[in-house]
C-alpha cells in the first residue's frame, strides 16, 4: 500500500511536470492561412479582388500567381533567363509554406536540385547549410576575404553569394562558373544565411503612409520597456523601407526585380544587367561566355509588346506586363493569412489570453498588432483604409549580438533588423532571419541578448508561469 | 566598422558591421551610456548615480546603444541566479533625455503623464496614478500600475537628473518581492537635488537647455558635409563651455562618415557665452543633423 503510494507519488511529479512544461504546439492544421477555400497552390486574393473590383483586377491576381510559379530554364522552354548564377528556379519553391507566397517549406527543393536536373552534379555541389529538411536559405558573406581567403573584418561584403551555377546545364555549354567558396567561408564564420519572407497581405503593407508609420512610433516612445526603434529608408526617394529582415526594400515591385535578378538570376526592366557575386564585380564581371546564354537578348523578363489574343480583354491585359509587374500583382492582391480565434491551438479561451500578455509583457511595443489604417487605394477596394493586423511596426531595432549577422542593408546595421511581421506565425515551419529555429519557444528567447532592446520583454516572458507561456505559444500559433 | 584585420575567423557574437552608433569626441567625458559594474554596484559618472544591490541581486544583460530619439538604458537588474525560480521581479533603469525625445516630455511628470496616457486599458489597470513624492531630499513622480491577465505589476520611479528623465521601473508577478525591490532603493547614490536645469546639478554640472543651438546664441555656425545619403536622424549632444566654444561631442547615432564631418563643423561653431549670475557658465544641449526629427507627438501633459 505505502509502496503504491510512492510510485504514484512519483509519477505524479514526473508527468504532470513535463505536461505543463510549455510547448510550442507546431504548425496549425485546418484551414490554409486561416482561409476557407485557400490551397497549397491557390492563395485567396483580398475579398474585393475575388469581387472583380475593379473589372479585370481578379485576372491580374491569377496570372502574377502563376508566373510566380512558373519554372525558369537557361534557354530551353518557355521561360528563360535561369543564371548564370542562381539559387532556385522558382519564386514559389522558395515561397512555399503553407501556400505559394509563403515561406520555407518542410522540403527543402534546394536540397534536390542537383537529383531533379536544376543543377549539374558535376560543375555544382550541395552546401552543407542546405539540407533535405532544413530551412530553404539564401547565403551572405559578411565580409570579404584576402587571397587566401582569410575574412577582413574591415571591410563589410554582406552581398548574396548566390548558391548554383549554370555550368553543365543545356545551352550553358560555354559557361564555366565555380561556386562560392562555402566550406571555407562556414570554417571562418563567415557565413550568413536568410530565409524567405512571407508575401501574404504585403500590398496593405505597402499602401502605409508614412505618417501612419510614424504615429504609431510616435505612440510607443513613452513605453516602459526601454525600447526605441528607428525606420530605415530608401535609398531613391527618402521614405520609409518596409519589406526584407531589415525593412531594406521600398516596394514590392523592387523587391520582385531584386529577387528575379537575386536570387534567379533573371534580367529585367528594374535590374537589367545580369549579377556577379560581390567578389567577382570587383574583379572583372561575369565572363562573356555566361551572358545571354538564352539566347534573347537583355534584360530577359520584358514587357510583352504581343500577346495571345484572348476573348477575355483582362485575361489578354495581364500577359502585356513584364513578370516582375505580375510578380508584384499576385503579391499586392493576395490576402493577409486571417487569425484562427477559436479553432487554433488552446481554443478561443488561450487565444484571448495569450494575445493579452502578448501585449501586457512588450511583445506588442515592437510586434504592433493592427496599424490602422492603409491609405486610399487606386488598386482595390480592400487595400482601401484597411487595419494592417501585421504584429509589426515596420522598424528596425537592435536585437544583440545573438541575433546580430554583421549585413548592413540601408540604414540598418548588422545588429538590426525588422520586426517580424507575426500574421501568419501559426502556420510556417522555420523562424528567424537565419531560420536557426522551428520552436516559438526558441525563437522568443533568442530575443535576449547582450545589446537587445527585447532584454526587458523577455525577462517579462521568464517570469511567466508555464500556462501563460503556453497561452502566448497557443496565440502566436493561431495567427 | 572596427579596424584591423582579424585572424582567420570572424568572432561570434560580436557585432562588428555598425550602422548608426555613439561615438564622442574625446574618451574624458563621461557619456550617459558608460555606466559600469564592479563588486555589486552599478556606477555612472555622467549621472553621478551610483547603485549598490544586495547579493540577491545582479547585473542583467546589457541594453541596446542609446536611440535616435535620446533613449537609453541604463542596466537592467535581475535576481541572482539561485533565486530565481521564486520570480522575485527585475528592475530595469533608463534614461530619456530632454532634447530629442519623440515624447517632448520636459520633465518626470510630462513623461509618466505620456506613459499613463498611452497605457493599453485593455491589459494594465492604474494602480497609483503619477503622483509627486520625496525619495530622501530628491523629488520623484511615481506611477504603478498591473496587469490582470499577467499577474504583474509595475512601479516606476521617475526623477530628472542632468538633462534626463531616469526612470526605475521595477516588475514584478508578487507584491513581496516588489517590496523587496523597492527596498533596494534605499542604497542608491544619486547626485543632490537641485532646483530644475539651474546648470548646478550634482557637482558644477552644465546648464540643461533645450534647443539652444539657435541663431540667436550663435556667433558661427558651419554646416556638416554629408556626403553619403545614409537617410538616418543624427542626435548630437553638445557641452558649450563657458567661453562659447564646443568642448564635448556626444554623437547618439551616426555612422562613421557622419560622425566625422559633424565633429569637424562643430569645431568651428562659436556661441555668445551663457550669462547667469554675472558669471559665464557652461551649458548642454542637442542638435539633430541629416534627417530632421519627426514631428514630436504632444506631450503628456
Ligand atoms: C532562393 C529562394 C528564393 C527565391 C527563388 C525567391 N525568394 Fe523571395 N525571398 C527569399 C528570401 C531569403 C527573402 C528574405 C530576403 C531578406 O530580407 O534578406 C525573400 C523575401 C522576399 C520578399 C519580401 C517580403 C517581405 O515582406 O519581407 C518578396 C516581396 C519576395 N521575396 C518576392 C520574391 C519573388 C517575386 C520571387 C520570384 C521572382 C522570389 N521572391 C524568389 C528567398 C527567395
Ligand atoms: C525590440 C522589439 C521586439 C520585441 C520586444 C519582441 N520582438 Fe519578436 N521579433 C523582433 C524582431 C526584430 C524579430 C526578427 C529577428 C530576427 O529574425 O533576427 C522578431 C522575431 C520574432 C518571431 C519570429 C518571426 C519570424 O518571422 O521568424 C517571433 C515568433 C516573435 N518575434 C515573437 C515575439 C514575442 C512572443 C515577443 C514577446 C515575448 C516578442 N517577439 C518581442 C522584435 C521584437
Amino acid at each position: 500500500m505505502t509502496k503504491l503510494r510512492i510510485v504514484l507519488y512519483v509519477a505524479w511529479l514526473i508527468v504532470p511536470g513535463s505536461l505543463l512544461a510549455q510547448t510550442d504546439p507546431g504548425v496549425r492544421g485546418g484551414a490554409i492561412n486561416g482561409q476557407a477555400g485557400a490551397t497549397a497552390t491557390g492563395p485567396l486574393p483580398l475579398a474585393s479582388v475575388s469581387g472583380g473590383q475593379p473589372q479585370g483586377v481578379l485576372q491580374f491576381f491569377e496570372n502574377g500567381l502563376a508566373r510566380f510559379q512558373e519554372v525558369e530554364t537557361v534557354g530551353n522552354s518557355a521561360n528563360v533567363g535561369l543564371g548564370p548564377r542562381f539559387n532556385m528556379n522558382q519564386c514559389s519553391a522558395c515561397h512555399a509554406q503553407p501556400a505559394v507566397g509563403g515561406s520555407g517549406a518542410a522540403t527543402n527543393p534546394q536540397f534536390a536540385a542537383i537529383a531533379n536536373g536544376i543543377v549539374d552534379g558535376s560543375t555544382n555541389s550541395m552546401p552543407s547549410f542546405i539540407t533535405a529538411h532544413g530551412p530553404t536559405r539564401e547565403a551572405r558573406f559578411p565580409f570579404f576575404t584576402n587571397s587566401s581567403g582569410t575574412p577582413i573584418t574591415s571591410s563589410p561584403n554582406g552581398g548574396v553569394e548566390t548558391i548554383f551555377t549554370v555550368s553543365g546545364l543545356a545551352g550553358a555549354a560555354g559557361c564555366t562558373l565555380a561556386q562560392p567558396a562555402f566550406a571555407l567561408a562556414i570554417a571562418n564564420n563567415n557565413i550568413i544565411y536568410r530565409i524567405p519572407t512571407p508575401v501574404f497581405g504585403a500590398g496593405l503593407v505597402e499602401n502605409l503612409d508614412d505618417s501612419t508609420l510614424l504615429a504609431n512610433q510616435a505612440a510607443q516612445a513613452g513605453n516602459t520597456f526601454g525600447i526605441a526603434g528607428t525606420f530605415n529608408h530608401s535609398g531613391n526617394d527618402g521614405t520609409i523601407a518596409r519589406f526584407g529582415w531589415k525593412a531594406q526594400n521600398k516596394s514590392l515591385l523592387m523587391f520582385a526585380g531584386e529577387a528575379y535578378n537575386v536570387e534567379m538570376g533573371i534580367t529585367n526592366e528594374l535590374f537589367p544587367n545580369e549579377r556577379p557575386l560581390p567578389g567577382e564585380d570587383l574583379a572583372a564581371g561575369l565572363a562573356a561566355g555566361c551572358l545571354n546564354l538564352a539566347g534573347v537578348g537583355y534584360p530577359e523578363d520584358a514587357t510583352n509588346f504581343e500577346v495571345t489574343p484572348s476573348s477575355n480583354q483582362a485575361t489578354q491585359n495581364a500577359q502585356v506586363p513584364g513578370d516582375i509587374v505580375m510578380f508584384a500583382e499576385f503579391m499586392r492582391l493576395s490576402m493577409p493569412p486571417l487569425p484562427a480565434t477559436s479553432s487554433g491551438p488552446g481554443g478561443a479561451s488561450a487565444f484571448t489570453a495569450g494575445q493579452s500578455l502578448f501585449k501586457t509583457i512588450g511583445c506588442a511595443a515592437c510586434h504592433t498588432p493592427t496599424i490602422n489604417s492603409t491609405q486610399a487605394s487606386a488598386v482595390t477596394a480592400s487595400l482601401s483604409k484597411a487595419a494592417v493586423n501585421a504584429f509589426s511596426d515596420f522598424e528596425i531595432h537592435d536585437m544583440g549580438t545573438g541575433l546580430a549577422d554583421n549585413v548592413a542593408q540601408g540604414s540598418a546595421g548588422g545588429n538590426q533588423f525588422r520586426t517580424a511581421p507575426l500574421w501568419g506565425a501559426g502556420q510556417r515551419i522555420f523562424f528567424l532571419h537565419d531560420g536557426r529555429t522551428t520552436n516559438l519557444l526558441t525563437a522568443i528567447r533568442a530575443h535576449a541578448s547582450s545589446g537587445s532592446e527585447a532584454n526587458d520583454v523577455i525577462e517579462n516572458f521568464n517570469e511567466l508561469t508555464a500556462a501563460q507561456q503556453q497561452d502566448i505559444l497557443d496565440f502566436l500559433r493561431s495567427l | 566598422m572596427s579596424g584591423a584585420a582579424s585572424g582567420a575567423r570572424v568572432p561570434e557574437h560580436t557585432i562588428l558591421v555598425k550602422g548608426a552608433w555613439p561615438s564622442a569626441s574625446d574618451s574624458g567625458t563621461p557619456l550617459p551610456e558608460d555606466g559600469r559594474w564592479a563588486g555589486g554596484s552599478y556606477q555612472n559618472d555622467y549621472f553621478g548615480l551610483t547603485l549598490r544591490f544586495s547579493a540577491r541581486w545582479q547585473a542583467g544583460l546589457e541594453g541596446p546603444p542609446p536611440s535616435d530619439s535620446g533613449a537609453y538604458t541604463l542596466a537592467q537588474i535581475v535576481p541572482a541566479e539561485r533565486f530565481r525560480a521564486g520570480k522575485a521581479g527585475h528592475l530595469l533603469i533608463t534614461a530619456q533625455d530632454i532634447f530629442f525625445t519623440a515624447t517632448r516630455a520636459n520633465s518626470p511628470l510630462e513623461l509618466v503623464n505620456f506613459t499613463s496616457e498611452h497605457l493599453d486599458r485593455s491589459v494594465y489597470r492604474v494602480e497609483e496614478a503619477p503622483r509627486q513624492t520625496l525619495l530622501g531630499q530628491r523629488p520623484f513622480v511615481r506611477f504603478g500600475y498591473q496587469s490582470a491577465v499577467a499577474a504583474m505589476h509595475w512601479t516606476i520611479l521617475a526623477t530628472e537628473i542632468r538633462c534626463h528623465i531616469i526612470e526605475f521601473v521595477f516588475v514584478s508577478t508578487r507584491p513581496q518581492s516588489m517590496a523587496d525591490l523597492l527596498q533596494s532603493m534605499d542604497s542608491i547614490t544619486l547626485p543632490a537635488a537641485a532646483p530644475e536645469h539651474d546648470g548646478t546639478d550634482g557637482a558644477a554640472q552644465p546648464l540643461c537647455i533645450r534647443d539652444y543651438a539657435s541663431a540667436e546664441h550663435l556667433l558661427e555656425r558651419v554646416e556638416p558635409v554629408l556626403t553619403e545619403p545614409h537617410l538616418n536622424s543624427i542626435p548630437v549632444r553638445i557641452i558649450i563651455d563657458a567661453q562659447g566654444e564646443i568642448r564635448h561631442i556626444h554623437l547618439l547615432r551616426a555612422f562613421a562618415d557622419q560622425a566625422r564631418a559633424i565633429t569637424d563643423a562643430l569645431r568651428q561653431w562659436r556661441f555668445k557665452p551663457y550669462v547667469m549670475d554675472g558669471r559665464p557658465v557652461e551649458v548642454e544641449t542637442g542638435i539633430v543633423f541629416g534627417l530632421r526629427a519627426r514631428a514630436p507627438a504632444s506631450s503628456g501633459s
